[in-house]
């Protein structure tokens, strides 16, 4: 009776997975038919023979389906890569929207099916992978033939090394900085302003001329926050001694940046709640808003969506701060990954000449490398943010990127937006901000 | 689309016998309910045609010419085409195997002799109560363990499982139904028990299948949680993710992404109309039965 | 015969591939579940056990109070209003010939529509640009609502919107069901009712009105499991903005698990929207049996 019990069991579990192994089957058809399907359609070349290394490249916009120059520079580059190495290696895009990148990202770190190369921001998102161990340290291969002397300088991995070991390559840097419709602010009678309270003026001005002076997404709040970092910056604001404990958010500088920011909100487009940072980017290519404060990177999106617009676009620097916010798109390999030597190779197609040219030419970032690029056929405001970054006296990260950890930066964040929209005093903010790196930040 | 017309239509020869006012009220408040439900829907056909400018510039006019520029961009760009074939792939293997391995079940309980039986109805029912979302991350975790992540058997798999306590619950409903006498004389021709079940009380379970069968597919169809933890990679995903990755808050080609809904909704309205009664009969049954 | 029902291999045959794939997939992991909400589990650590303090910290996670009452709403609007509306729906549709069959699979259509795409749609109608300002602009309305963007009351106008649409979208499904139990009380009882004077108003509150509270009960019991359970059109109408502001319980466990990885307390949130759910159903089935017995 027993056995014929176990005997039940055993059939029934076969018959299991016999449907698994239709599944499977099933799914193995299904997704060399989707191959053939994408863009790039040299994955059945090799015919799953096995002498074409496979890789993967995860990065945080749609390549198919974008307008943003540099990410279409970025497609260029897979292209040319898996052209150049037809038979012997193959790039295969992984792209979410960037709201959605890191919890993918971090899906598939946890499924152990981490991307051979994918993209990171520096600060606490880099730590996030290179203290684990996902991430893997790049001095081996960035030492080989020269490819590190290629850079502009050592400089440029300053926030992409630890313990002495650099484990992301960056692909070019941005500046946050305010773009302006010039038309607009010659119409009004604005001009330029160089601090807090001609910005103000300028403002009016434009309010009067019946403009919207600035346009700006607390949807996407890293936007609003990234406004709030330059304030607080102004305000004198120190991260790292607040992460210490040596200073207290309740120190009255926050309270004041979150002053200014109210002031300034005045001025934003009324549905700055809810825009998101595309929709926000738009009133401004649009031309239905003066300024928009972004980072550089939006010059690719708005010389893609709109190119009449370049000829009225003017940048100017953060008013009342010296200091510039910089963010450079890092690329990491996985620990993990089967192929090194091909990722590696990959990442290096990232930094050379084409691709760079390509950033600072069509893309309008600031190249890495010291690559020569032609200056008159680049986008105008490269050479206005190039200035802007010249005169700058140092640059600084991110707010929400420059603090312990992402959630604390998500924090901030969320902290920034609910003063915008009243639900929070600043001073309750301080006091908020202040709790959270007592139970979080310090230990 | 044109059926509120037809209920017009259809409503002028009754009301020439006899006009009661509150007919006429009620006609009229139906067709207002009515309109709340067609109006956005061709709203949304009407400007997927359109150019973003003419989108602004004219949003009620029909648009200028009418181009299927929107919709071939997202078809490729947005990759419905295959999350289109991905959904039907899901759907139809987790339909097939649910309803197979439902009514398996459903006919143990209903109709085989054994004590466990009744206890066994409760373990599946619990299943109903239980929200997805409770074990999303536990089933994650292990299906990455397991290499079944970003795969279509790991969405498969779940679809499939949250199935079965519906249909085994009103499978047995059906099979309980059979006439006893009807397995008795095909016992006496020498039928053995799979026999009995295939041959006779599957095909007597023809609507029951068809109420799970229904609620199964069109629940899974239309499921995104799942689907957007479980699936990464462009390639393998389903209609309502590379929907909501494809239109997300954060774009402002509205054209095209209005083209996109309508393709993710056309495919279900087109069999909706065909066979409407059906669907929402069936639908019903099965919820009254839930 | 008798030999063949209680064939052991045949049950086996027959119930083990469910309860295999019942167990691996769907209980071990509610199991698992509650194991992980007290452990500190994040994506590349191991879970290690740490009692309650996954439950302590919601309790002073200011978005979850947020995400709790949200659920709360959508728990007893839906509850109300489809019950309501629903009735309303049925009432109308019984009291017609020509057209029934029309009007109702219209009302039923969303139904069967994939609530990502009908979330997608609304988001754009109630856009600040789009839709529902195009008319009011059209009509010479200055300032037009911010609908999902307004930020201002105790429920915000975003989780109202919300909240209709849902009604708007399920409440074929509860119009369906009333009808359904209508439709099966005997004629004659109706037609002694107007024989004895009562009007069409009247027949419906002291016939037809008693006799379908159990479907009361049924219909109602979707609709509270369906609500806990909302996800799809909070996530593409409003992803939980303005700053968490429609955040539901749901939508921040996802953010949790999936944006910031801590599983442990994803888990813990999951583990309060289960029990949540066990709750609502047994309430509700309680009331369904004493209305049996008043039948």
């Amino acid at each position: 009776m027993k056995k014929r019990r176990i005997l039940a069991t055993i059939m029934s579990a076969a018959m299991f997975a016999t449907t698994l192994v239709g599944c499977g089957s099933d799914n193995n058809n299904s997704s060399s038919n989707s191959g053939s399907n994408g863009s790039s359609g040299s994955a059945n070349d090799g015919g799953g023979s096995g002498s074409v290394e496979e890789l993967t490249w995860m990065f945080w916009d749609d390549l198919n389906a974008t307008e943003d120059l540099i990410s279409l520079g970025y497609k260029d580059t897979i292209e040319r890569f898996n052209n150049d190495f037809k038979g012997k290696y193959h790039v295969t895009a992984i792209t979410t929207n960037l709201e959605e990148y890191y919890n993918k990202l971090n899906a598939l770190v946890a499924a152990g099916e981490t991307p051979d190369v994918f993209i990171v921001s520096p600060g606490p998102q880099l730590t996030d992978y290179v203290e684990p161990g996902v991430a893997a340290p790049l001095d081996e291969y960035l030492n080989k033939d020269g490819w590190k002397d290629t850079f502009t300088s050592d400089a440029v991995f300053t926030q992409q090394t630890y313990d002495g070991k650099i484990y992301a390559v960056p692909l070019n840097t941005a500046a946050a900085c305010c773009f302006y419709n010039t038309e607009m602010f010659e119409k009004a009678g604005a001009k330029v302003p160089t601090n807090w309270d001609e910005m103000m003026e300028a403002c009016e001005k434009l309010k009067a001329a019946k403009y919207t002076p600035v346009t700006i997404s607390a949807g996407t709040a890293w936007c609003l926050s990234m406004v709030a970092g330059y304030l607080c910056d102004a305000e004198g604001v120190d991260l790292p001694k607040l992460a210490d404990g040596s200073a207290s958010w309740e120190d009255g500088k926050l309270e004041s940046a979150c002053n200014k920011l109210l002031d300034l909100s005045k001025y934003f487009q009324r549905t700055a709640a809810g825009d998101t940072n595309d929709v926000a980017t738009a009133n401004f290519y649009n031309e239905e808003a003066a300024i928009l404060i972004q980072g550089s990177w939006v010059i690719g999106q708005i010389n893609g969506s709109n190119p009449d617009f370049e000829s009225k676009c003017g940048v100017f620097q953060f008013p009342g701060v010296d200091k510039i916010i910089a963010k450079s798109d890092s690329l990491c390999m996985s620990s993990k990954t089967k192929n090194p030597e091909a990722a590696a190779t990959l990442i290096k197609y990232f930094t050379d000449d084409t691709a760079q040219k390509y950033t600072a030419e069509k893309g309008g970032k600031i190249p890495v490398t010291k690559v020569q690029y032609d200056a008159s056929v680049a986008p105008k405001q490269l050479g206005y943010v190039m200035d802007v970054f010249s005169n700058a006296k140092g640059t600084f990260g991110f707010y929400n990127e420059s603090m312990p950890t992402t959630e604390t930066g998500a924090h901030f964040d969320d902290t920034m937006v609910s003063v915008f929209l009243g639900d929070m005093t600043p001073a309750e903010a301080a006091k908020d901000m202040e709790e959270f790196y007592k139970t979080n930040c310090r230990k | 689309m044109s059926s509120s017309k037809s209920a017009v239509a259809e409503l002028d020869p009754t009301s020439r016998k006899k006009i009661a006012p509150i007919q006429v009220v009620i006609y009229v408040f139906l067709i207002l309910i009515c309109i709340t439900y067609i109006f956005p829907l061709l709203w949304v056909f009407n400007v997927s045609f359109k150019t973003n400018k003419e989108i602004f510039s004219a949003p009620f006019a029909l648009p200028e010419k009418v181009t299927f520029d929107n919709y071939s961009f997202a078809w490729t760009a947005g990759r419905l085409g295959i999350a289109t074939f991905n959904s039907f792939v899901v759907c139809v293997a987790s339909l097939i195997l649910s309803m197979i391995i439902g009514s398996m079940a459903a006919f143990g309980i209903a109709r085989m002799r054994w004590k466990g039986a009744k206890l066994a109805m409760t373990y599946f029912l619990t299943g109903m109560m239980i929200p997805v979302h409770c074990v999303l991350i536990p089933l994650f975790t292990r299906f990455a363990k397991l290499g079944l992540s970003n795969t279509i058997t790991g969405l498969i798999l779940p679809y499939l499982t949250f199935s079965l306590p519906i249909t085994i619950f009103i499978m047995t409903g059906f099979f309980k139904g059979i006439p006893n006498e009807l397995i008795e004389s095909a016992c006496m021709e020498g039928a053995n028990i799979f026999q009995i079940f295939f041959r006779i009380c599957l095909p007597l379970g023809r609507t029951g299948l068809f109420v799970t069968g229904l609620m199964t597919f069109i629940g899974n169809w239309n499921e995104l949680l799942l689907a957007m933890v479980f699936i990464s990679d462009d390639a393998k995903k389903t209609l309502p993710v590379s929907l909501s990755k494809f239109v997300g808050p954060y774009n402002t080609n509205y054209s095209q992404m209005f083209a996109a809904i309508i393709i993710a909704i056309i495919p279900t309205i087109i069999v909706y109309c065909a066979f409407s009664n059906k669907i929402v009969d069936g639908l019903t049954a099965g919820a009254v039965k839930g | 015969m008798d030999k063949l029902l209680r064939n052991k291999k045949a049950i086996a045959v027959f119930m083990l591939p469910a309860f295999i794939l019942f167990t691996l997939v769907l209980f071990i992991p509610i199991v698992q579940s509650v194991y992980y909400s007290f452990c500190d589990y994040k994506a590349v650590t191991d879970p290690v056990f740490i009692g309650f303090d996954n439950y302590k910290t919601l309790m002073h996670d200011k978005t979850f109070g947020i995400a709790l009452k949200n659920s709360m709403f959508f728990l007893i609007f839906s509850c109300v209003s489809q019950l309501v509306v629903g009735l309303f729906y049925a009432a109308l549709l019984t009291n017609i010939k020509a057209g029934r069959n029309t009007f109702k699979n219209i009302i039923y259509l969303p139904c069967v529509l994939s609530s990502a795409a009908l979330g997608l749609m609304w988001m754009f109608i109630f856009s600040p640009k789009l839709g529902i300002n195009q008319l009011l602009e059209k009509w010479g309305v200055e300032e037009p609502p911010l609908w999902l963007m307004d930020t201002k009351g105790h429920i915000i106008l975003p989780m109202w919107i919300i909240a209709f649409v849902a009604l708007w979208q399920y409440v074929g499904q509860s119009m369906m069901l009333y009808m359904a139990q209508i439709s099966g009380i005997s004629k004659s009882l109706m037609e002694a009712s107007y024989i004895d004077g009562c009007t069409k108003a009247k027949t419906f509150r002291y016939i037809t009105l008693p006799l379908i509270k159990p479907m009361i009960a049924t219909a109602m019991s979707l609709n509270a499991i369906g609500s806990l359970k909302f996800f799809d059109l909070i996530y593409n109408m409003t992803e939980g903005g303005p700053n968490h502001k429609t955040e539901v319980l749901a939508t921040h466990l996802y953010q949790q698990g999936f944006k910031y990885t801590k599983y442990g307390y994803a888990s813990a949130i999951g583990v309060v929207l289960l029990i949540l759910c066990l709750l609502v159903t047994l309430f509700i089935n309680k009331v369904v049996k004493t209305e049996q017995y008043e039948m």
